[in-house]
């Protein structure tokens, strides 16, 4: 339960470093996507539904800082909230393997989705934004969301 | 990690899954809703959720500032060589600033300054925010500028922000002429293979004409929206020709957007033209500007110096010409001259 509320509070705080790092300080690319390791993170605690509401919301602040692509944020977070949450019931256990593939897809699908409902006119090209920028910020969000995990209490090799 | 336990078919599971489905609609939904609508939300959810963090980047701009001008004021107090190796930041918000009041004379009542700042989130890559809006008199599509252009156009208002998109929105599209007012056309953004890549072409100019590299192109003021006069780029090559009747030429811009910080707004509808305020002769980028107060300090600096020589040649020769007449003088003793 204790593990539960820390996940919790990691996750809020990962919101809130977020927006403070990427709106309040300015950093662009250099920071990671700490939003979609927050939603990965709670994903894994709760249903599809409430994963899906999660990813929605979290869609929407990122979206309301757009001008050109509304919604694009919204859609993207919320198929990976429920895609995170489904992995719960088909994956037991959280080997370095396992965690490690699931925060680098998460956020790869994340970045393929927002390219996809971006537009055409203003999407970069596939190869920059997805393969190399996605990958790339896959292995950045996997570093912090194990970080993350193991100091949140979460990280068992072994399911109980 | 909770241990795996299926949801119920009964109860959880469906009510997660109709969950799921609700949002994956509301999603879509949000993604196909008027553009009215989007940008109600989106301002609503800037002005509760997202302002702490949009005051926050406003506090740490002030603060970079600020911290800045501490940091000069103690270099200057630690040595003046220190001081001249570290007092370009300074120097460089107040010629921004400067050249922004020089143009805020020049432009007249018809422009207000405002702040500009940036989100800094994936997709809002072309889009800035203004403090200023509609109660200040701010309206769509009213041009933003700077001392030495066109920086972007006004897209949302709201009663005391708005937002903006500046030249490297694929959204961007601005009715132009060459300086010389005689050729016409219309400047918008074209994609490059990655985002640094992104350039201004100048389109629809007639086949048979041909313009130099180098030469300003302004806004036409055609349509009314935008006044005539403000400097977009310089003509960098030709882009393409078309079946031999069309050309479009590369602009080099005349603003790049990152670096710029305070601009002025257009609050009113009545000015036509701004030709006054950027006479063709003085059109240049912020680099050119640099390069030619860096050229005029230099040539100073090379004054003073001829100065200090042709000084110190002069002593040299009074020196010499006093130890003479001392020397010649009866009853002194050689070398006793001072």
């Amino acid at each position: 339960m204790r593990g539960r509320a820390a996940v919790w509070i990691a996750v809020a705080g990962l919101v809130l470093v977020h927006f403070g790092v990427h709106v309040g300080v300015g950093v662009g690319r250099g920071a990671p996507d700490l939003l979609t390791v927050a939603l990965l993170l709670a994903a894994r605690e709760v249903g599809v539904g409430t994963a899906a509401g999660i990813g929605f919301g979290f869609g929407l602040l990122e979206d309301a800082l757009t001008v050109i692509s509304f919604g694009a944020n919204a859609l993207s977070l919320t198929i990976v909230g429920v895609l995170g949450a489904i992995t719960r019931d088909l994956f037991v256990g959280d080997s370095l393997a396992f965690l490690l593939s699931y925060f680098v897809i998460g956020k790869w699908v994340r970045d393929l989705i927002t390219w996809l409902m971006m537009g055409e006119a203003i999407r970069q090209p596939f190869v920059d934004q997805v393969v190399v920028h996605g990958f790339v910020g896959g292995v950045y969000a996997a570093a912090v969301g194990l970080v993350i995990m193991a100091v949140a209490g979460r990280w068992r090799e072994v399911p109980r | 990690m909770p241990a795996y336990v299926p949801e119920s078919e009964d109860r959880g599971g469906r009510r997660q899954r109709g969950l799921a489905s609700l949002f994956l609609v509301l999603a879509l939904a949000v993604l196909y809703m008027p553009k009215g609508g989007q940008q109600d939300l989106a301002w609503m959810l800037r002005a509760s959720l997202l302002r702490p963090f949009l005051t926050l980047q406003a506090s740490v701009a002030r603060a970079r500032l600020r911290a800045r001008q501490v940091e000069d004021l103690q270099v200057q107090l630690d040595s003046l060589s220190a001081t001249v190796a570290t007092e370009s930041a300074l120097v460089d918000e107040n010629r921004t600033l400067r050249s922004i009041l020089g143009l805020a004379r020049r432009v007249g009542a018809a422009f207000r300054p405002a702040s500009v700042l940036r989100p800094g989130t994936p997709g809002s890559e072309s889009m800035f925010l203004l403090d200023v809006g509609a109660e200040e008199g701010v309206h769509e599509g009213a041009p933003v500028v700077d001392a030495y252009g066109l920086v972007g156009l006004v897209r949302e208002v709201r009663p005391h922000t708005s937002i903006g998109l500046d030249w490297t929105s694929p959204d961007f599209r601005v009715s132009a002429m060459l300086a010389d007012g005689l050729e016409f056309g219309l400047v918008e953004n074209r994609r490059g293979a990655f985002r640094e890549a992104d350039r201004l072409v100048l389109n629809g100019m007639a086949y048979h004409e041909s313009v130099e590299d180098g030469t300003p192109v302004l806004t036409s003021g055609l349509g009314g929206e935008i006044p005539r006069g403000i400097p977009i780029g310089r003509i960098d090559g030709v882009a393409e020709t078309e079946a031999g009747w069309r050309k479009s030429y590369w602009l080099r811009p005349m603003v790049q957007p990152a670096s710029v910080t305070h601009v002025l707004v257009e609050v009113g509808k009545d000015t036509l033209d701004l030709s006054r305020a950027w006479p063709v002769d003085s059109i240049r980028t912020r680099d050119e500007a640099l390069d030619e107060q860096r050229a005029r300090a230099d040539s100073l600096a090379a004054l003073t110096d001829r100065v200090h020589v042709l000084r110190a040649r002069v002593n040299e020769l009074l020196r010499a010409g006093g130890d003479s007449v001392t020397s010649g003088a009866p009853g002194s003793s050689p070398g006793g001259g001072t």
